[in-house]
């Protein structure tokens, strides 16, 4: 069988190794992650493969498929030209089915004064824009995909790998963040057009600091600008759904959620564009004790 | 002959209560229940008991101070048959 | 680059073996160790050995993963034996659940998946009508699968759970109806060891043989190496505590018609895990036990599944087991027609 190319990449607490069939995505990823720490003894918690779907689709129309250590049995091969998303999609894969070390939120998460805002929501709620666009104004990015609970302390952990943007993201992006911190194009993706953001400087340098979580947001677009209030058993129960491991930590994820959700003040937040939210989200945060 | 229930045992189930209803952890199987009222008062009242749906509802109107009779008996029963699908109650064998 | 799963087998067999693996060895066998369902194993056998601290973070997340599918899994039985109060025969729980509802050695670590239960052949009907009854849902709307399974299967279609969504299936015996040894299913019922739930298992040499018979009729020896661990710690606990094991289960292979397949199986276990066992039980080394070995030990340092044209004359083979020519042609056919997957 053939060898397979392969690098390391540090992101947060956990560590990874991409092995491809091809080159192609691994240098894109090398560019990309050229800034983040590698692991420091090479040792990694997970690997992520990208192989062909059949072995003569290495060459002829390349597609593929994302497999590793965790992989789900109907996962669609990808052309080698979302290589890199398949990357991605297989490392998050990995951190949604194997990560035990912390209770996983899907949410973004940015940081100041030591205190993390964390953004949940479906898909389309703007969660992952928001959480880039303020990170270009005076926040610490922390994550754009998975907000890590600690078990024992109760804080948010950073998991800043590259921030996914989506389709009129992109172009939002543009007009703030430098051209060189873009990854490649990619049109018509199963998610539509993808474009990769390098984060800021401070997100990748301080990526080991963790803060305590100070204000939960459920953000929707589109929408009149507006908070509402949430019952704590709508709000435990939407993070149930947020979460890809809370089931699988037992009792230690029902700890750290309970906790969670008494500690932490919540809004659900409509909103029609970045400014708008921030607005709301500095006004919340001025209140904060 | 009177059917008789139990509750799984207290030490198998953490308690934390929210705004408008109450969460139970059962430790066996790793699942968490939202209970709404009265479900949370008819396990406590169990506690490591075995009772009949009878009793558990006179118990619970002594607690509540309710009239027994009306349909406290009816609410018990049914409360009583969806805990035991859920595992939370177990049915006796008299 | 490890080339196969031999680094596995000597960690499990020797564990302070791994203390001389450079780092880059570590997320290779860590790899191989998940993809053979043997991460859990793995931990356990290593709990008491140096290794890297994010090595150390890994088998710790094993350990606990594995501690809540061992909990999950006794949960499930116990909702079955609940579901099925009422049914007055023998409920023999089969494989994993098995393994640590008896608290056996061969269930530290090991990873289990859905809940196998065992009854009587003919209580078929009743005993699913009363998971049915109990929130059990069928899985597979298809009625071609549904067929396949009732008329040549040694199990009903499988049921889940509506939710927990978890899936049990319902075994009346231990291999296919089709496959060529036909266990004593009967035999097998009337042995079985009641545990203080009022659940069973299985006699020890049935236990054995049934894992001896999962480790070659079930798949193209797919999760072979996790099943032959299986069978190397059943093997060392009863024969440690039981003199007259190997006479038993020379015994009771002659029952269910499966002399040949333990033998091969006693000789892999020795060959691969150092299981003492049992000369006479094993047989003669044959020339195919080679090809066997290396059919089983078709894993890469990354993880991926090696030497297709092995693995693809044990899957023809496989099938050829379970069902007779014509079946399988017909069952191939409606497979291809139907677009599912090929055999690759």
């Amino acid at each position: 069988m053939r060898e397979m190319n392969q690098i390391r990449l540090g992101i947060g607490p956990a560590a990874f190794r991409i092995a491809s069939a091809w080159r192609q995505p691994l240098e894109q990823l090398s560019g990309l992650y050229q800034d983040y720490p590698a692991p420091t003894d090479g040792i990694v918690d997970f690997t992520v493969r990208l192989e062909p779907e059949k072995p003569w689709r290495r060459y002829i129309r390349p597609s593929v498929h994302i497999g590793g250590d965790f992989w789900l049995p109907d996962a669609a091969p990808l052309p080698l030209a979302q290589g890199l998303l398949a990357a991605e999609m297989g490392m998050n894969l990995q951190m949604a089915l194997g990560w035990r070390r912390h209770l996983l939120l899907h949410a973004s998460s940015v940081e100041k004064d030591g205190k993390a805002l964390i953004m949940t929501g479906l898909s389309g709620s703007g969660k992952s824009t928001l959480s880039a666009m303020l990170a270009e104004r005076g926040w610490r990015f922390m994550g754009d995909e998975f907000a890590l609970l600690d078990l024992d302390t109760g804080n948010i952990l950073p998991f800043p790998r590259l921030i996914s943007l989506k389709n009129q993201a992109i172009g939002a992006m543009r007009q703030v963040a430098a051209a060189d911190r873009f990854g490649p194009e990619m049109k018509g993706t199963p998610k539509g057009d993808i474009r990769h953001l390098v984060p800021p400087k401070p997100a990748i340098e301080r990526m080991d600091e963790s803060a305590s979580p100070a204000l939960l947001l459920f953000p929707r677009f589109g929408h009149e600008p507006a908070l509402r209030a949430m019952g704590q058993s709508e709000i435990f129960v939407r993070l149930t759904q947020a979460s890809t491991n809370y089931v699988a930590l037992g009792k230690a994820g029902f700890h750290a959620l309970t906790r969670f959700v008494d500690r932490v003040p919540t809004k659900a937040m409509d909103y029609q564009s970045t400014d708008q939210a921030e607005e709301l989200i500095e006004s919340l945060w001025n209140q904060l004790p | 002959m009177i059917q008789k229930y139990r509750a799984a045992p207290t030490d198998d189930l953490i308690w934390h209560a929210l705004d408008s209803m109450t969460l139970l952890f059962h430790r066996p199987s790793g699942i968490t229940h939202m209970l709404a009222d009265p479900a949370p008062a008819i396990l406590e009242i169990m506690a490591d008991a075995t009772l009949s749906a009878d009793e558990i509802a006179s118990r619970l109107a002594a607690e509540f101070d309710i009239d027994s009779g009306g349909d406290t008996e009816n609410i018990v029963h049914a409360r009583l048959a969806e805990l035991s699908g859920l595992g939370l109650v177990e049915r006796i064998p008299v | 680059m490890m080339r196969d799963a031999r680094s596995l087998l000597q960690a499990l067999r020797e564990p302070g073996s791994v203390e001389a693996l450079g780092n880059d060895q570590w997320p290779e066998l860590i790899s191989i160790a998940r993809a053979e369902s043997l991460i859990g194993t793995l931990a356990h056998r290593l709990k008491d050995v140096t290794v890297p601290d994010r090595v150390r973070a890994i088998l710790q997340d094993a350990a606990e993963a594995h501690d809540l599918a061992r909990q999950q899994a006794l949960w499930e039985a116990d909702c079955a034996r609940r579901a099925l109060a009422d049914y007055p025969g023998k409920i023999v729980l089969m494989k994993g659940t098995a393994y640590v509802a008896a608290d056996l050695a061969a269930g530290v670590g090991r990873s289990i998946g859905d809940l196998d239960i065992m009854v009587a052949r003919e209580d078929l009907s009743v005993v699913e009508a009363a998971l049915l009854d109990a929130g059990w849902e069928w899985v597979k709307p298809d009625p071609y699968d549904d067929r396949y399974y009732r008329d040549y299967m040694h199990e009903l279609p499988p049921l889940i759970h509506r939710e927990r969504d978890r899936m049990i299936d319902v075994h009346h015996t231990t291999l296919p109806l089709t496959a060529r040894p036909t266990p004593d299913a009967r035999a097998i019922l009337d042995s079985a060891i009641a545990l203080d739930n009022g659940l069973r298992v299985m006699a020890p040499t049935d236990m054995v043989l049934h894992s001896i018979a999962h480790l070659f009729a079930d798949g193209d020896l797919a999760g072979g190496l996790r099943n032959l661990w299986d069978i190397n710690l059943l093997v060392r606990q009863f024969a440690e505590t039981d003199e007259e094991f190997w006479t038993d289960l020379n015994v009771r292979a002659k029952t269910h018609g499966l002399i040949k397949e333990t033998q091969r199986a006693l000789r892999l276990a020795a060959r691969l895990y150092d299981t003492p066992v049992y000369r006479f039980s094993a047989g003669h080394t044959q020339f195919s036990d080679y090809l066997y070995a290396r059919r089983l030990l078709a894993r890469d340092g990354y993880g991926r599944e090696t030497r297709k044209w092995t693995r693809f004359a044990f899957y023809v083979r496989s099938h050829w087991l379970r069902m007779p020519p014509l079946m399988l042609a017909r069952h191939l056919w409606t497979k291809w027609r139907k677009g599912g997957k090929s055999l690759e």
